[in-house]
Order: structure tokens, then C-alpha cells, then sequence
């Protein structure tokens, strides 16, 4: 059996169809690996008592790729053991119950790879540009994450 | 000459996704806000709420001096919602 190389991989992407959770953990899989961490952000159907009909994603796509790189490259200082990355993002229409965000890390033991996707997800809400916007049955209303610095917490 | 570039809320307010806008080519990041909600009034109601992306480095809305070249993207980036 070959030995095919297995340096470290970033794998980024942005897309407007359906986010596969076996397709982007295979990516990280890795032999030299015993733990590949994941989290998956799903759509709810409510918000504050309103029904959620879906949400749509836009993307300031150059921007939020180089962001996103930031990340990993970040991930990568903190946890050198950290193998490979992929953080996936859905644009466009996404109906409730399927994921907007796949973020799956591995790494040699389980600590690393499980911090490296918290970190993840957490600097994903803060710094990259993606707006999400809800849509309802008679309104529509575009979110602010709390982790955005620059949001008024008004509400 | 450069490319501004709206997303979100303030693509909805200024009724567009991209223009090309001729503005100095050393100006404050507040300088340049306001040169844009004069082509854009409505984009006045989000001034506390926005700050820029220069060449896709963000910039509050503040005395930060800018030095633009022609062809430059400025983005108006409202309060983000991803993951």
C-alpha cells in the first residue's frame, strides 16, 4: 500500500448547494490521525416566536475566503498538531434543518481537534463577511452575530 | 476611481451591489462614508452599524487615513452573520 503524502490541507469553500457532512469529513481524514472533530450550524425554524420559512446567505465571497484563511492559519499557530481543515459555508437559500457551516479539524488526539473547531466556529462569527438574513411569513430580518464587534447590541 | 462595493442591508438601502466612485485619493474613512451617502442618502441610517473593508482589511468609520489607488475595492460591511 502506498504511503501518499499527507501534509497539512486548508479546505475552503463557499457554495450554494447542499453541504455534505460525509463529503467534508472525509476531506480531514488522515492516517496519522486518531480524531477528526466536527460542528455542523443547522437552520431553525423559529426566532423570538416567529416562524422561520428559511434563511439566505450572502457573502462577500474574496474577502470572506481570505478570512477564513486567517483562521487556519491560526488554528495551525495555537494547535501545531492540527493536521487538516475544512470550514465549508453555504450562500444562497437555505431551508430550515439543513446546514449552513461544516467545520471538521483532525489532529493526532482528541483535544486539539475539538478546541481547534470551537475556535473556529467562534472567529467564523466574529470576523468573516457572510450576512444571514431570515425569512418569515410576512417580514424578513437581517441577523447581527454578538461576536461582531461593530453591531449595536440595541434590542 | 474606486470600486464600492454594498452588501447586505446596505445593498438594499442603496438600491445596488457595485459602482465605481471617484473620491481623493487620501481621504479619512469618515470622509469617504460621507462621500458615499451623498450619492446614497438612505445609507445615512446605518452609519453607527457599518465599518469598511479597504482592499479586504476592515476599517472603522473614523479619522484612519486611507490612501486609495485607482481600482481599489471598498466594501460597506454591516454587522455580520455568518455560521
Amino acid at each position: 500500500m502506498e504511503e501518499s503524502e499527507d501534509v497539512p490541507k486548508d479546505f475552503i469553500k463557499l457554495k450554494s448547494e447542499k453541504l455534505s457532512v460525509d463529503e467534508v469529513s472525509e476531506l480531514v481524514v488522515s492516517p496519522s490521525c486518531g480524531a477528526v472533530s466536527l460542528f455542523i450550524g443547522t437552520t431553525r425554524n423559529n426566532f423570538e416566536g416567529r416562524k422561520v420559512i428559511h434563511l439566505e446567505y450572502e457573502a462577500y465571497s474574496s474577502m470572506a475566503e481570505t478570512e477564513i484563511k486567517k483562521i487556519c492559519r491560526d488554528v495551525r499557530q495555537k494547535w501545531p498538531s492540527v493536521k487538516h481543515i475544512a470550514m465549508y459555508h453555504r450562500v444562497g437559500v437555505v431551508p430550515i434543518t439543513e446546514a449552513s457551516v461544516i467545520i471538521a479539524v483532525s489532529s493526532p488526539h482528541r483535544t486539539e481537534s475539538l478546541e481547534a473547531v470551537t475556535y473556529c466556529i467562534n472567529t467564523l462569527k466574529a470576523s468573516v463577511p457572510i450576512w444571514k438574513k431570515e425569512i418569515y411569513e410576512d417580514e424578513y430580518s437581517w441577523k447581527e452575530n454578538k461576536e461582531c464587534f461593530w453591531a449595536n447590541s440595541e434590542k | 476611481q474606486v470600486s464600492v462595493l454594498y452588501f447586505a442591508r446596505s445593498a438594499e438601502l442603496a438600491g445596488l451591489r457595485s459602482e465605481t466612485l471617484s473620491v481623493p485619493r487620501e481621504i479619512t474613512s469618515l470622509q469617504l462614508w460621507e462621500e458615499i451617502v451623498k450619492v446614497h442618502p438612505r445609507l445615512a441610517v446605518i452609519r453607527d452599524q457599518v465599518v469598511f473593508a479597504v482592499r479586504q482589511e476592515y476599517v472603522l468609520l473614523g479619522d484612519q487615513v486611507l490612501v486609495l489607488q485607482p481600482g481599489d475595492e471598498v466594501a460597506i460591511i454591516p454587522p455580520i452573520s455568518g455560521g
